[in-house]
């Protein structure tokens, strides 16, 4: 206990060097931080899941994925064809809609691409929306249901109404571009909960299909270009490997889905082949930046403490002569850079950990079609790592300086 | 080696950062004639405390030649997406298509768009135009016992007529191969096996394909294999391709692309009816904005979206333009770090020589010519640092790797690039260095400063 107390007031001598070396060290773990989440979250969707997984069913040759919505029925149902034929626990169509507010001005901010798909499936089919519960689930049933009884209703996530400066109740008119000739006037019902889908726009697949009927209608029978290529996912709810491996056999080999060909491979499986362009990115972050933070931040510590060793030499030398030993004043110089390498990695993971998902809603990284990625619970841990790792790397070499201190040659000089 | 090329890449017109350097030495030289406390009083103290003076520096190295690779790479980036335009290119999209990938143009508006005025036309009287499609194409790459490893995409770009295509964009062929034939396959001989054991299939069908630098390197290394060359096959879409030419495509988008007779591959993956794209050269980028906006506003038979192909690559810069601010995010708030390791060397020189700024004040040194011999010693630091990290960052110049450039609505190009050290990043990495000298020993020196010469003698 003494130990400590002492360990304790060692950094209380010099606040500024103390507080300088902290600071240091939790800027750099701030930004191991934002690397490592980001790396993490990409780890995660791509690892292959043996349980509970989702699989994506899409055109097999090329991007984007365009399929007849002919397809939809027999995909949700995994091709099965006869009784013993495994089938999947749920399903969801996705169609994507891209339009704008402004046909004219055709900006940025007025460009909106919509997922038409079955109301009820965002409450079973979508990551977190899921999960939910409480108030949040409460509310996201409501919207739900409120889609269902109107068909032209929609559903926004936060970022996407402050960007086109529309509130819950607006109208908009969403002029097709990947649909040509075909514009939606939408309400807007509802907001999703804050976090992964405050960049979405939901609209619910009957009125879009409608649509493309009303337009032939209109036209003599003409059907829409995109009549035949509307449906671009389905995604299908599987409870273990084997089910899955089954129900991608019957897809692949099953004799309706000849013109275009379609594959149905995982969900980490999709977004691993996604994240291929960006391999050497993701490796640079990995193997080159994040490496590179650990020794720089290990190199300010290490300098620190040096000093620090270098300045007590003949404190050093008096604690050898009052009884330290040497492995005693070895581990007070460790101990003392621990402290202040846990410390500062752990207020650094916090704070980096309520900024970004309090209060920033997420960090912006450019990478697929990721709008933001979230600090994980995991971080609080690695910031402890980081600091106590490369506090213990960084002062090993002053520690090993300061056991082995010479008596003699300390007061030797001593006039 | 400073005479290679990325070296002697011209400064973008306008830049201030040679001044901004060039002030930056003078003020540095400027501080050090005026202070009048030998230099040698300095370098003479980082020599003797030698272990500090290398650990603080190694901090400016990493930060600054990591921020050297990360803009080398972002300049990559930029490279190609600029130069993949021609200046007097006009790009024809369907109405509201923001990439190719979502165009679609009607067969039978294809010649009045060529026929537009001011296209220029070849010696034959042909206009300057060239009829594309692009697709991207899913395939998965096979493992050694047989499972999906994983997909990649290609980049297939369908044409008419690929001398005409690579006449509008302005690729040559590396000598030894052609661009592909009328009928666009070829019959690849029976597939020879081992001595002693029969051919292997009838004579084969391939689509002929000529590819980019990158494209080849990338379908190269899947087949474990250097880079594809003229007579090499690969697998796309369960057909079977023969490489029939390499595209001098290096520093360009289409380096990455797989072109192919349109007529044969557009009917594989359902654009047999329409064209995504139709280039249109004109006399200069004058000529590309007018035309541009001829066909925008005045072409009846269909809603277009031309511009400037200069234009539509800027566009796809969009995510260059996010890394380089996610970039600087980076730099600066490793920098304060480095900040933060400077001012600690420094104090701690400063503690370690009281008795040295005594006897300098008693020498009759004024107070201002303390801060400025410390502060000095902080900027020595830092350009010894940086100087290192620039040499260290310099070395990847030239490596290769993959990214995606994109608009950020929904598109993107797979696209092999070179980092480029250029000179304006060489400059921002000393700037930066001095930036974090003066910043974390401006401090420190003041503290010096005010130290008093008969309490420090004591």
């Amino acid at each position: 206990m003494k130990f400590c107390l002492l360990i304790v007031k060692n950094l209380r001598r010099n606040v500024l060097r103390t507080l300088l070396t902290a600071l240091g060290t939790m800027v750099l773990v701030f930004v191991v931080t934002l690397v490592w989440s980001i790396l993490f979250f990409l780890d995660e969707v791509t690892r292959e899941k043996s349980h509970n997984l989702k699989a994506i069913v899409t055109e097999r040759w090329q991007i984007p994925s365009q399929m007849p919505f002919a397809y939809a029925q027999t995909l949700c149902e995994g091709a099965a064809r006869q009784p013993g034929d495994a089938r999947p626990t749920d399903s969801a169509t996705w169609q994507f809609f891209a339009g704008t507010l402004d046909p004219a001005k055709r900006a940025a901010e007025d460009f909106i691409v919509a997922f038409a798909m079955e109301p009820r499936k965002l409450a079973t089919m979508m990551d977190e929306l899921e999960d939910l519960k409480g108030a949040q689930a409460a509310e996201l049933q409501d919207n739900i249901h409120r889609m269902e009884l109107q068909k032209s209703a929609i559903l926004m996530g936060r970022d996407r109404l402050a960007k086109i400066n529309k509130r819950v109740g607006d109208t908009i008119t969403l002029h097709g571009i990947n649909y040509r000739d075909i514009n939606l006037e939408c309400e807007i019902v509802g907001s999703f909960p804050p976090g992964r889908y405050d960049a979405n726009t939901v609209i619910n697949r009957d009125y879009l299909n409608d649509a493309l009927d009303d337009y032939a209608r209109k036209h003599n029978g003409k059907q829409h270009a995109m009549t035949s290529k509307t449906l671009n996912l389905v995604w299908l709810k599987i409870p273990d490997k084997e089910t899955f491996s089954k129900i991608a056999q019957q897809i692949t080999t099953s004799p309706l889905y000849a013109s275009p060909a379609v594959k149905c491979e995982t969900l980490s499986s999709g977004v691993t082949s996604f994240l291929e362009s960006y391999r050497d990115l993701l490796w640079g972050m990995r193997w080159v930046l994040c490496p590179a933070i650990l020794v720089t931040l290990s190199l300010v510590i290490s300098n620190a403490i040096s000093i620090s060793v270098r300045e007590r030499r003949m404190e050093l030398a008096v604690l050898k002569v009052l009884g330290f030993r040497p492995f005693q004043l070895l581990l007070l110089v460790l101990g003392e850079a621990l402290l202040i390498g846990v410390a500062s990695g752990l207020i650094s993971a916090l704070a980096t950990w309520y900024v970004v998902n309090e209060v920033m809603g997420g960090m912006k990284f450019p990478i697929a079609f990721f709008p933001s990625f979230f600090i994980p619970a995991n971080a609080i841990g690695w910031g402890l790592g980081i600091g106590a790792l490369t506090a213990l790397i960084g002062s090993a070499m002053p520690a090993w300086s300061a056991r082995t201190v010479q008596v003699s040659d300390v007061f030797s000089k001593v006039t | 080696m400073f005479a290679d090329q990325p070296l002697a890449l011209a400064l973008p017109p306008g830049s201030r950062l040679p001044l901004a350097l060039a002030v930056a030495a003078l003020l540095v030289a400027a501080l050090a004639v005026a202070g009048s406390i030998p230099i040698g009083y300095n370098v003479r103290n980082l020599i003797v405390r030698w272990r500090t003076t290398l650990l603080t520096a190694l901090a400016f190295t990493l930060v600054v030649g990591l921020m050297t690779v990360m803009l080398a790479f972002v300049a990559g980036m930029n490279h190609l997406t600029e130069q993949s335009g021609q200046p007097g290119n006009v790009i024809v999209l369907s109405d509201g298509a923001t990439d190719e990938l979502f165009s679609n143009l009607n067969f039978v508006d294809a010649g009045d768009i060529e026929r537009q005025g001011g296209v220029l036309r070849d010696a034959a009287g042909q206009p300057l135009a060239s009829r594309e499609v692009y697709i991207v194409v899913t395939q998965p790459v096979i493992g050694p016992s047989g499972e999906t490893l994983r997909r990649r995409f290609s980049q297939v770009r369908g044409l008419d007529d690929p001398a005409m295509a690579g006449a509008v964009h302005g690729l040559e062929l590396f000598p030894g191969g052609a661009w592909f034939s009328q009928a666009g396959v070829e019959t690849l001989p029976p597939k020879e096996n081992p001595a002693g054991t029969p051919a292997e299939g009838a004579d084969r069908p391939a689509i002929q394909a000529v590819l980019g630098e990158g494209a080849a390197q990338q379908l190269g290394a899947e087949l474990g294999k250097p880079p594809l060359v003229v007579g090499d096959t690969f697998e796309l879409g369960m057909r079977r391709w023969v490489v029939v030419g390499i595209m001098q495509s290096t520093g360009s988008t289409f380096g990455s692309e797989i072109w192919a007779k349109r007529g044969v591959v557009a009917p594989l993956f359902g654009k047999a009816d329409i064209y995504t794209s139709i280039v249109l050269r004109t006399a200069g980028a004058d000529a590309a904005r007018a035309v541009s906006t001829d066909l925008n506003d005045h072409f009846k038979k269909a809603a277009l979206a031309a511009q400037p192909e200069t234009q539509y690559f800027s566009k796809l810069g969009e995510t260059n333009r996010q890394f380089a601010v996610t970039i600087a995010f980076v730099t600066i708030v490793m920098s304060i770090g480095g900040v933060f390791g400077v001012m600690n060397t420094m104090f701690a020189a400063v503690s370690q020589r009281t008795k040295d700024i005594g006897v300098l004040r008693i020498l009759g040194f004024a107070r201002w010519q303390i801060v400025i011999s410390f502060f000095l010693e902080s900027l020595f630091i830092a350009v010894i640092g940086g100087a290192v990290g620039c040499a260290v960052g310099y070395l990847a110049d030239g490596v290769q790797a993959t990214s995606m450039v994109s608009s950020g609505q929904g598109s993107g190009k797979t696209i092999t690039l070179e980092l480029l050290v250029t000179n304006q990043i060489l400059m921002t990495g000393m700037l930066l260095a001095l930036g974090m000298g003066a910043l974390g020993g401006l401090i420190p020196a003041l503290a010096a400063m005010r130290l008093r010469p008969l309490e420090s003698m004591r």
